[in-house]
């Protein structure tokens, strides 16, 4: 019996159980790892006063250091609530385009963005909503609300991609219509605060952010594991992947669900981060070289993205802090065209 | 005659309000090559969709082992059943090997990602259709005819008793044609495999064909061994073309030749 050598694989055995792993896709893993905590280390450092990486590590490490306020107290909840945000959207960016079968869909064009803006935007602008205390929640509800609006539309004897899209986009086209609306109509000042939320901004962000956050993305890491399975099967055409057993709808919906719930939150915390999402996927994928887009790649990536957009969102103009949501698109879209020339991966 | 493994009964299949299919039964023989032929549109690739559970029946049935499709797990269905689609499509960039492992899935598991069983059945299948020396390269980079080899190798590694071919010569020019129907013959008569396929042409089918199933308007018109299903009588009713049917020369099954083409008005030479 000959031997399959299946390119850019290993196989991990132990008894009767395998593992696949794809070796690249791990690599990628790891690279973005490292380049993660030299950014976040960085980030950390870097201020309107500098602190060296040493004190940096031990304020981390819960040792007793004299920059414990400047580190602990005001840079690492805003670090770590990007690095959550980011992640979130890159993992949410993943399950939709995975999905959607379209590397340009993501949660802001699918109407989750929009209608957790237009949810936020609609309240605050009204006065209904204070500030930023209870955005999350009013976030979290539209964009779900509208996410699974424009899921159920796109629905004709199964999950229909296409139209998935197209839908997402005339209900995202319709919110956004919608939050223009509330800003001119609503109260001055407090439209004036919707708009700086609007942004997506880090600035101001703590811990009470990341707790959930951080739930909410641990819940979803065994799911997003379960999903990656199917990605094998999924990422072929309906008629092909139901062939090979795949229980199509009901993973579809768990996958969308679960982009949703993500994306949602993400912009709960942080208000609508533009473009992560659809960026982080599709650099992780040629990072990668994976078949499929890599859903844990995606996630690092996105943090990456995040956290080196908000350093540079902060020192940039110093000591105006720009919000994080104007540098994402200014850091990623170069690097992801770089990579889109440089391979030689279309884009379809 | 026990009953088959698949089979239809009162098959009716619609889209949306459209009725395609009505009222078909159909009797698959195990072991044996059947092949569906019919004018464009006339449900045959319907029925094979119905048959490898793509599609819902609004009436009757599609008995797998005598068990409702409907009713059985979709894992557990690909387990006994591979399926082709007409034109399917794989991930950007994947490789042969790639390609034709996912043809395990409905035999794995989380902890069971990569058994003995599966690399051997993968071997197996990228040898019986000589694409073990394209396992390496990526989809995008084969020819046509490779490229139906690989998918076919795909459903092979899935390791089912029954096989589903929706066109599979679609496409392909007349060498790749024949080599593709070749592998599928060979398929069957190494293997015993059940191959059902849909083709359009009706030589290939009379050819390749142990049972031969004709339809017309949502309806099975006749079917049996290809021998005694095809006629002229058969080419008209089923097709509205008048013909000839000759004896292959080389494979003596029914040979369909069209009646006299159109031709414009010009005296012959000679006359």
């Amino acid at each position: 019996m000959s031997s399959v050598s299946l390119r850019g694989y290993s196989v991990v055995r132990a008894g009767r159980a395998s593992f696949l792993l794809h070796r690249r896709s791990a690599l990628a893993a790891g690279g973005l790892l490292v380049a993660l905590a030299a950014t976040v280390v960085a980030s950390l450092c870097l201020g309107e006063s500098t602190v060296s990486p040493g004190e940096v590590v031990k304020v981390v490490l819960g040792q007793p250091s004299p920059d414990e306020l400047v580190v602990g107290e005001f840079r690492l909840p805003r670090v770590v609530v990007g690095l959550l945000v980011g992640a979130a959207l890159g993992l949410a960016g993943a399950l939709i385009q995975t999905v959607a079968r379209n590397p340009l869909a993501s949660p802001d064009v699918v109407g989750v963005t929009w209608g957790a803006t237009a949810t936020v935007v609609g309240l605050m602008a009204y006065g209904v909503v204070g500030s930023t205390g209870e955005a999350p929640y009013a976030a979290v509800g539209g964009g779900l609300v509208a996410g699974l609006l424009v899921y159920a539309l796109a629905w004709r004897r199964g999950l229909h991609a296409q139209r998935f899209v197209l839908i997402g986009i005339g209900i995202s086209v319709a919110l956004s219509s919608l939050t223009s609306v509330f800003l001119t109509k609503g109260d001055g000042f407090q439209a004036q605060a919707a708009k700086v939320w609007m942004t997506g901004s880090l600035n101001g962000a703590g811990f009470d952010q990341a707790g959930w956050l951080a739930w909410v993305l641990l819940a979803a890491l065994p799911v997003a594991l379960w999903a990656a399975r199917a990605q094998r099967s999924i990422s072929f055409d309906d008629a092909t992947a139901v062939g090979l057993g795949l229980r199509l709808d009901r993973i579809r919906l768990g996958m969308a669900l679960l982009g949703i719930v993500l994306a949602s939150c993400a912009a709960g915390a942080a208000g609508p981060v533009d473009f992560v999402a659809l960026m982080a996927p599709q650099i992780a994928l040629r990072l990668a070289r994976s078949a499929q887009v890599p859903l844990l790649c995606s996630a690092l990536t996105g943090a990456l993205v995040v956290v080196l957009a908000d350093l540079i969102a902060r020192r940039l103009l110093a000591p105006t802090e720009l919000p994080v949501g104007v540098v994402t698109g200014m850091v990623g879209a170069p690097y992801l065209m770089w990579l889109l020339i440089r391979s030689r991966r279309g884009g379809s | 005659m026990s009953a088959p493994r698949l089979e239809a009964r009162g098959l009716t299949l619609a889209y949306e309000a459209r009725t395609v299919v009505e009222d078909l039964d159909v009797r698959i023989p195990d072991g044996r090559v059947t092949v569906i032929v019919g004018p464009n549109a006339c449900g045959k690739s319907t029925l094979l969709r119905a048959l490898g559970r793509l599609l819902k029946p609004v009436r009757g049935s599609v008995l797998l082992d005598g068990e409702e499709l409907a009713r059985i797990p979709t894992r557990r269905i690909a387990q006994r059943l591979g399926l082709l689609p007409q034109s399917p499509t794989a991930p950007e960039g994947i490789s042969v090997a790639d390609l034709v492992s996912r043809g395990r899935q409905p035999h794995q598991s989380w902890w069971q990602q990569w058994s003995p069983e599966d690399e051997a059945a993968v071997a197996e299948a990228l040898e019986r259709t000589s694409t073990a020396e394209l396992a390496e390269r990526s989809m995008d980079e084969l020819s046509g005819g490779q490229r139906q080899r690989a998918w076919i190798a795909m459903a092979l590694a899935q390791g089912t008793d029954i096989l589903l071919l929706d066109e599979p010569t679609t496409y392909l020019d007349i060498a790749h044609q024949v080599e593709v129907l070749d592998l599928v013959r060979r398929l069957n008569v190494e293997r015993g495999r059940t191959v059902v396929a849909v083709l359009h042409d009706l030589n290939q089918a009379a050819r390749y064909a142990d049972h031969l199933v004709a339809m017309r308007d949502g309806r099975v018109v006749a079917q049996g061994a290809p021998g005694e299903v095809v006629t002229a009588e058969l080419v008209r009713e089923v097709f509205g073309l008048e013909s000839v049917v000759v004896p292959d020369p080389v494979t003596g099954t029914p040979l369909v030749v069209p009646g006299a083409p159109w031709a414009a008005t010009v005296e012959p030479v000679d006359a």
